[in-house]
């Protein structure tokens, strides 16, 4: 070791009243996924590097930290805790009712981003809900997440809707391959319109160059029911169109809610990760840069452990909800009393007496020796 | 602050008057009290945008970190930042190439014959991302600026660097032996302000859009 004062990059030490804050954040999350009848899954920290290269795709596995285990079997610190939740529902919970809701809330390990500042280890709270194809279970979890946010008090949140069979379905209308696919979604995700349009006229010149331009601006920016007007109106085929009626139909129900403000409709999110299937969403609050939370739909991912079930949940990233909550200033607290005092000086059995005395009453002590 | 002010980052020196310029043009203005002012943080006359002018390498670390909304940069200096941010206009400004360059006696020698090429540049990434894609091993000199002046020396057998006119590697003589990319002014937005000031920005490349066309 160098010297005893040196770090590993993008590991973090909290302590104080950090500590507090995170423990609390965590409760009101877990109490909320409670209250929506999600049981808490306790999940092992490593697994089998080869359960993660299921699960998430052998790229994302790859971010793993990895060691042998005994038998000289490749090991993983989690890198995310999807894979193990869709592991144990395939094999272990098969006799379960369907659907199984279950939360959980723990560290992932990954060094994925070569960025100096990156963090290696992130706190993840989340949900995921098995076995409920249905639209229900979309909007179950959507308002789920929009319930912790509020539920901090943090305000003003958006998160921001999107589904991958959009994408996806104009790009198999463009008759695209895998490589001009992935340059069309790099495209999207970057809003580059002018880029978008010229990359449009040179695969698809067949269609007319309204069109063309109508897509480009409903990819450049999020909307509302606007968004899905426009959408309904320029979409050539079916698939897109059934991603945009769900969307539809979810967001017509949130702001049926009241919560129209805090929801988009956002067609240039083109999904990200290959396991989704359906809904996708992002979420972002004032004062933070970055997404702090994201889920969506993933009706393929079980069936990588043997059993072919529906599923939809997210994540929070705890750094991020703490991060905002600093960042609006508000009177998030965990509650602390302020310690009574015990001074101990010469009669021990009293002191001591006097404090367990205090700590039946929950009352808490904070022993000195003079 | 008001909520709904958009901040936006501008790259200090030349890229900052054409921008300012653009923004004018787009019913944006900046008053000439403010502009001659030293402060950091200027504001447009209507109070919707607040501009801090920054290193241009530095805009797209603002960006991304959201403490401005939105930015005024280069390509060349996206490219290299490769910060995660969405792009939605080609401001057609401050154009000019990313280029390989080299003494004249070196244009047109087979890269494959040397063990190493050695490459100084201040834009390293791009220049390892190049090289590495036509499978020429590279030593890469990072150097913050007089890039020019390493062939001359003999600190290195290639530079990389932005082209406008060609006239410095001219009278240096250097040549441009490669382009690599072409690059224009970009409007680059934070991925979470593109939703939490969705109408602010949508506004911002609407008017951008009018005058650019």
């Amino acid at each position: 070791m160098s010297s005893l004062t040196k770090i590993p990059a993008g590991v973090q030490y909290f302590f104080d009243d950090e500590v507090r804050l995170r423990r609390s954040v965590e409760a009101c999350a877990m109490r909320v996924f409670a209250g929506w009848s999600y049981d808490e899954i306790i999940l092992p920290i490593f697994d089998y590097h080869d359960l993660f290269a299921r699960g998430m795709g052998a790229e994302k596995a790859e971010a793993t930290y990895r060691f042998v285990d005994r038998d000289g079997a490749l090991l993983a610190l989690r890198p995310e805790l999807t894979s193990l939740v869709a592991r144990t529902v395939a094999t272990r919970f098969l006799k379960r009712e369907r659907p199984i809701r279950l939360c959980y809330s723990g560290e992932v390990f990954r060094y994925d981003d070569p960025a100096e500042r990156a963090a290696r280890e992130f706190h993840q709270l989340g949900v995921e809900h098995i076995g409920e194809p249905n639209i229900v279970a979309d909007i179950e979890v959507l308002l789920v997440a929009a319930e912790v946010l509020t539920t901090l008090g943090l305000t003003g949140f958006r998160i921001a809707l999107s589904h991958v069979d959009f994408f996806s379905g104009v790009a198999d209308f463009l008759k695209l391959d895998a490589e001009t696919r992935m340059q069309l979604r790099q495209l999207i995700d970057r809003r580059n319109s002018l880029a978008l349009s010229q990359f449009l006229q040179t695969v698809a010149p067949q269609i007319e160059q309204e069109r063309r331009d109508d897509f480009c601006r409903l990819t450049q920016i999020a909307g509302k029911e606007d968004a899905i007007q426009r959408a309904r109106e320029i979409l050539l085929n079916e698939k897109s169109r059934a991603a945009v009626e769900h969307l539809a139909h979810i967001y017509s129900t949130l702001v049926a809610l009241g919560l129209g403000d805090n929801f988009d409709i956002d067609l240039g999110d083109t999904g990200g990760q290959e396991y989704y299937t359906g809904l996708v969403f992002k979420v972002f609050v004032p004062g933070l840069g970055v997404e702090v939370g994201s889920g969506g739909r993933y009706d393929n991912l079980i069936s990588n452990f043997g059993r072919s079930e529906p599923a939809v949940g997210f994540s929070f990233a705890l750094d991020g909800l703490v991060a905002a909550i600093a960042a609006q200033r508000q009177a998030f607290r965990p509650d602390a009393e302020a310690p009574q005092p015990i001074v101990v000086n010469g009669d021990l059995s009293a002191a001591f007496g006097k404090a367990r005395e205090l700590r039946q009453q929950q009352k808490q002590v904070k022993i000195s020796a003079q | 602050m008001p909520n709904n002010q958009l901040t936006i980052a501008l790259s200090k020196g030349r890229m900052q008057d054409d921008a300012l310029e653009l923004f004018a043009r787009a019913g944006i203005v900046v008053e000439e009290s403010e502009l001659k002012s030293r402060k950091l943080i200027i504001h447009s006359a209507d109070q919707k945008y607040a501009f801090i002018l920054v290193k241009p390498g530095d805009v797209p670390t603002y960006v991304e970190y959201g403490v401005a909304d939105a930015g005024i940069c280069g390509r060349d200096v996206l490219l290299e930042s490769e910060a995660d941010v969405h792009e939605p206009l080609d401001l057609k400004f401050g154009h000019c190439r990313i280029a390989v360059a080299g003494k004249r006696e070196v244009i047109g020698q087979d890269y494959n014959l040397l063990a190493t090429v050695r490459v100084a540049t201040k834009y390293t990434r791009i220049a390892s991302e190049y090289f590495q894609q036509k499978g020429v091993p590279i030593e890469v000199i990072p150097l913050s600026g007089s890039v020019e002046l390493a062939p001359l020396i003999g600190l290195s057998d290639r530079i990389v660097d932005l082209v406008e006119t060609g006239r410095t590697l001219k009278e240096n003589g250097l040549d441009v032996i490669e382009i690599i990319t072409e690059s224009t002014a970009r409007l680059v937005v934070n991925r979470a302000s593109f939703h939490l000031k969705r109408i602010e920005v949508g506004e911002l490349i609407a008017k951008l859009t009018a005058v650019l066309q």
